[in-house]
């Protein structure tokens, strides 16, 4: 009866062989097998959705699946994002949007947070707000509300599209006016910290704060 | 909580997961597992044996044929969402679809589960009873049609028999002059219904109501139909007085029950609202040049 089973599991990329029972959930997967403990698990009744991952593309929620019924898929967690080629030097503009507009506070959701943006993104990089509150409707946060989430993501939309022209464009954007800059320029206007936002932490933070807080912690 | 240990299948055939029901003796059906998983993980279920349907091959249509809209049993809740065939001419589905849990759940539960799991909050329910539609199973002695009407008894509970999987839910294609809706009342986002109402209309030539169904969630022991409501709009012109007598009588013959979410009688209201206002987009979609009943 304790029988395990052999499964393969392509995550960020990497192809891990791995034994479970058949009772394993998904997430026990990910986080106790593969260490991977970036998917978190925020409650016991698939409501939460700080276990969402991408399966082939399409977010789910990984405690409401058995490991073995993912057998043989590609599966993308919040460690993958910053390998992914829209990826700058280290963060991913979803993970980068997230720290420019305090899109989190306790950072419980954002992994789950931010595979549902990235869902969305993939398959509509220009959203509106309606359509981003829609993409994350099954992500729940207790601490950061939602407004700046949202703001999160819009921050990463434009970044992914400004990087999508400056590459056509061979590095160099132009801006609205006709005039060009170059993308260092872009984002230091953009990443300037401006808070006076409801719902914000309330942290004396600077820009610079951020910057060394999150060079820091690299994960 | 861990599920208790278990065996899986996992069939490629439809064929073959009715021989494992047969053979198998403890055992139990894992489709889009978002009702199932969290019933094994809290062990409300524990069988020995998980028969996960998910490998089997050209389940997972969404179809009109032969007079028929056919859905699959792997077809999920977001194929129905994404479908242009049901934007197009089943408003009540597409009025469903996105209102079913979250965007993670509709990606892997499926329509056929949900009505397997007869859970009376259930949304799919109350569309396919006022669709009139049928349950396609496949047991042993070959395939067998369920009217919707026939196949919910209790809460979870259906006349499904054990050793019989669901390979088809189907309804009626519509009508020339056909129009459906379906309206849900929840605290929030990704919740299930407080209450629901699913209205179904065809007109004749004339403009009359020739045939209506309605559907109702939440407000019962199962998905049933408001039978008072559509014998006393048939045969009348649609309109506000007729929907509100309608909506009315919907609630009256609702049985909600009390809870955190309000009393039984603040449920029957919603019943009533929930009703006319999707009688008022059934009559439109049914080709109906009206203005929308507001409240
Ligand atoms: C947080 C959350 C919110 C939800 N909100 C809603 C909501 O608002 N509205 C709503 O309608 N639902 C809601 N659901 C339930 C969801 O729609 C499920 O997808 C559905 O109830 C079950 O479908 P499934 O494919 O996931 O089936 P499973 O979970 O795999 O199975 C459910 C039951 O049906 C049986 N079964 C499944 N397929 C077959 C088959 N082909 N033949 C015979 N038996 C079968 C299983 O044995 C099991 O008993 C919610 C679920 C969660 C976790
Ligand atoms: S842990 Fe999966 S939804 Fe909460
Ligand atoms: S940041 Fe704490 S739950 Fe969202």
């Amino acid at each position: 009866m304790t029988d395990t089973r052999e499964i393969t599991l392509t995550v960020n990329g990497t192809e891990h062989t791995i034994d479970v029972e058949p009772r394993q959930l998904l997430v026990h997967a990910i986080r106790e097998e593969l260490d991977l403990t970036g998917t978190h698990i925020g409650c016991d009744t698939g409501n939460c959705g700080a276990c969402t991952v991408l399966k082939d593309g399409e977010p789910i929620k990984s405690c409401l699946m058995f490991a073995t019924q993912a057998d043989g898929s590609e599966l993308m967690t919040v460690e993958g994002m910053e390998d992914l080629p829209e990826a700058g030097e280290d963060l991913h503009p979803l993970q980068e949007g997230f720290r420019e507009e305090h899109g989190l506070q306790c950072g419980y959701c954002t992994p789950g947070m931010l595979m549902s943006g990235k869902a969305l993104l993939d398959e509509n990089p220009d959203p509106s707000e309606e359509e981003i509150r829609e993409a994350i409707s099954g992500n729940l946060c207790r601490c950061t509300g939602y407004q700046n989430i949202v703001r999160s993501i819009e921050y990463a939309a434009e970044e992914l599209e400004a990087g999508e022209i400056a590459a056509a464009d061979g590095g160099v954007v132009t801006d609205a006016d006709g005039s060009t800059i170059t993308p260092a320029e872009m984002t230091d206007a953009d990443g300037e910290f401006d808070c006076g936002v409801e719902n914000c932490c309330g942290g004396p933070m600077t820009d610079r704060d951020h910057d060394s807080i999150a060079g820091g912690e690299s994960e | 909580m861990k599920a208790a240990q278990f065996e899986t299948h996992e069939p490629d055939t439809v064929e073959e997961a009715v021989s494992l029901l047969e053979s198998l003796d403890d055992r139990a059906i894992l489709a889009g597992g978002q009702s199932m998983v969290p019933m094994l993980r809290f062990r409300l279920a524990v069988p020995e044996t998980v028969i996960d349907i998910n490998c089997i091959d050209g389940l997972d249509y969404l179809e009109e044929e032969d007079g028929w809209l056919r859905i699959g049993a792997l077809t999920r809740h977001a194929d129905v969402e994404e479908s242009a065939l049901i934007d197009e001419r089943y408003g009540s589905f597409a009025d469903t679809a996105p209102l079913v849990a979250d965007p993670q759940i509709r990606n892997r539960g499926t329509v056929a589960g949900a009505i397997a799991q007869a859970d009376p909050k259930g949304d799919w329910g109350s569309v396919v009873l006022a669709h009139e539609g049928e349950v396609v199973a496949q047991g042993p002695d070959g395939e067998r049609v369920i009217p919707a009407e026939d196949f919910f008894l209790l809460p979870y509970d259906t006349t499904l028999d054990e050793n019989e999987l669901i390979t088809e839910i189907r309804v009626p294609t519509p009508a020339p002059r056909e129009g459906s809706a379906y309206h849900k009342l929840k605290r929030k986002v990704g919740d299930y219904a407080m209450a629901g109402s699913a209205a179904r209309l065809v007109l004749d030539e004339d403009g009359r109501i020739e045939n209506a169904a309605i559907g109702l969630t939440a407000v019962d022991i199962t998905n049933v139909r408001a039978t008072d409501a559509e014998d006393h709009l048939e045969g009348e012109r649609p309109g506000s007085e007729v929907f509100k007598r309608a909506g009315e009588l919907a609630a009256e013959q609702s049985n909600p029950e009390s809870d955190e979410h309000g009393d039984a009688g603040y449920k029957e209201r919603m019943v009533n609202v929930l009703t006319q206002r999707a009688l008022g987009d059934a009559a439109e979609r049914a080709g109906l040049v009206k203005r929308r009943v507001s409240q």
